[in-house]
């Protein structure tokens, strides 16, 4: 199974909709890394509001993938994490300190723009 | 009951009754009743006596309804359970006292013994799981209560919401205030939330941590926290503690906390001419 | 209502397969979204260690009563190399794998009640509970 990346002008956009497994998950990172590449793609932004479940695993790859990223050169906002979501990372201990969030895509689109300056 | 027993007890009913009511008076103090007029508290025990003694004469092994109602009563007006039981353990140890004076056997007096127990502690019992209970739920509908008005989250501009604490934090309350905050952020589409700690008494190691955690969960869904409210007292007890709150914006007033969040949302008061 | 299930855990997909089965579980059993995910995600952890380190193992789900109060237990199994010492893994932070080291610890905070019961060389059970609130 392959996530879908959508190129808008600059960005790019990833709307997870399947339950990750692992595998998926790592291939994602693959895939997103290898699509910066290509595009030259400043910003990122990876919509989480459908996804009910984020474990240590998946945590630890979107951390990654965050890192990766921003040494590419793309920033990387990850919107729409479900409260239930949040609030298991938090008991589990991942603050994901250092990655932007933002409420929805809309708005994750936003703040790229201003942090990159239009 | 033995029928022997019951003759002595009704025999002796003027005895037992001076006794009963001089020790009740002495421990009338281990029941905080010095309030009650000397009146009201004498008729009180007259009436629990009589209550008593309808039992035996009644031969039953419960707690009879006038006894259950002259308890709820009691308790209502603010009287102790162990104004009750206590009053029903006296009047065993003076019957028991009677009945070694009448001169009995021993035999005897061991069934005669066993008898009064086997009629005294199913009404003790009793009249305690009755006012467990009543407690018990008493103190779950109170908890509903407070949970109720435990956390609101209210939107106050655009963007923009306040969640006033007040009283203790506890880890229950805690996990009520995490999910009504996020719940909150999403269905209000807030990007910024003052959580206004004026009116939680202590801040401790604690509750700052339960408080770091919700601002890290409302990050987490893509808002963000401003901690406003901070007494002097606080401020001090969070520094001496070594809490780090460094992670979000901290002010002294939701006044000063609400112009901040204006500004991360681009807005701000101003005066009109 | 006999509720409960067991999924055998010997790839990647068989964590998806149990968390999965335990969303169920918890939804019919009454249990809110904030608790179904941190039970879901309580059993992904508990699967996802049993792959990792014990290459096979089980992850059993069912409903528990105890006076009156309903409840979810989850209990995962494996006859894997046991764990050597129990504190260090309930240790934040602490990993052999080069994870977060959010796990074990995680999942007893996400739970209510959590025992492990580890044999070197024979192997590791934990057993942990979620009430309904």
């Amino acid at each position: 199974m392959r996530i879908p990346i959508l190129k808008l002008n600059q960005y790019l956009l990833i709307t997870i909709q399947v339950d990750l497994d692992d595998k998926t998950a790592l291939q994602f990172q693959e895939d997103l890394l290898e699509k910066i590449h290509e595009t030259g793609a400043k910003g990122v932004v990876i919509d989480l509001t459908s996804v009910d479940m984020i474990d240590s695993f998946i945590a630890k790859v979107l951390g990654d993938v965050v890192r990766m990223s921003n040494l590419m050169g793309a920033k990387v906002v990850l919107t729409g994490i479900q409260p239930a979501v949040a609030i298991t990372l938090i008991d589990l201990g991942i603050m994901m300190k250092n990655v932007p969030t933002a409420l929805d895509l809309e708005q994750g689109l936003e703040k790229l723009q201003q942090e990159l300056g239009g | 009951m033995d029928k022997l027993v019951i003759q002595l007890l009704n025999e002796s009913r003027e005895r037992i009754y001076t006794r009963w009511m001089d020790e009740m008076e002495r421990v009338r103090d281990e029941h905080r009743l010095q309030s009650i007029t000397d009146a009201a508290y004498e008729e009180t025990n007259k009436e629990l006596f009589e209550i008593i003694y309808t039992h035996i004469e009644q031969n039953v092994h419960k707690p009879t309804d006038r006894m259950t109602q002259f308890a709820e009563h009691l308790m209502k007006i603010g009287w102790r359970l162990s104004y009750i039981t206590q009053g029903l353990q006296t009047f065993r140890r003076i019957i028991l006292a009677v009945l070694l004076d009448a001169n009995q056997s021993n035999d005897k007096v061991y069934s005669m013994y066993d008898e009064i127990d086997r009629w005294i502690d199913p009404i003790v019992n009793q009249l305690i799981n009755e006012s467990a209970k009543n407690w018990e739920n008493t103190v779950s509908i109170q908890k509903v209560a407070l949970q109720e008005l435990s956390a609101p989250l209210i939107p106050v501009f655009e963007n923009i919401s306040v969640m006033p604490l007040i009283g203790t934090i506890d880890t229950e309350r805690a996990k009520l205030i995490m999910e009504n905050l996020l719940t909150g952020v999403i269905k209000h589409r807030s990007q910024v939330v003052l959580i206004d700690i004026t009116g939680v008494p202590v801040v401790d190691t604690m509750v700052a941590h339960h408080i770091i955690q919700a601002a890290e969960a409302v990050r987490l869904v893509g808002a963000q926290c401003i901690l406003v409210g901070i007494r002097p007292e606080i401020a001090q007890t969070i520094v001496n503690l070594g809490i780090d709150l460094g992670q979000f914006p901290t002010k002294s007033t939701l006044f000063k906390g609400m112009k901040t969040a204006l500004e991360m949302t681009k807005r701000k008061m101003i005066e009109i001419e | 209502m006999n509720i409960q299930s067991c999924v055998e855990v010997r790839n990647e997909w068989d964590i998806v397969k149990a968390r999965q089965s335990g969303r169920n579980i918890a939804k019919e059993l009454g249990f809110g979204t904030v608790d179904q995910a941190r039970i879901t995600t309580a059993i992904s952890e508990l699967a996802r260690n049993i792959y990792l380190y014990a290459g096979n193992g089980a992850v059993a789900i069912e409903r528990v009563e105890n006076g009156g109060k309903f409840g979810l237990k989850i209990e995962a199994s494996d006859s894997g190399p046991g764990i050597k010492d129990i504190r260090k893994v309930m240790e934040d932070g602490f990993t052999t794998s080069g994870g977060l080291g959010a796990g074990l610890p995680g999942v007893k905070r996400l739970m209510d009640e959590f025992t492990i019961d580890s044999k070197e060389n024979e192997g590791t059970v934990i057993t942990s509970i979620k009430w309904l609130r």
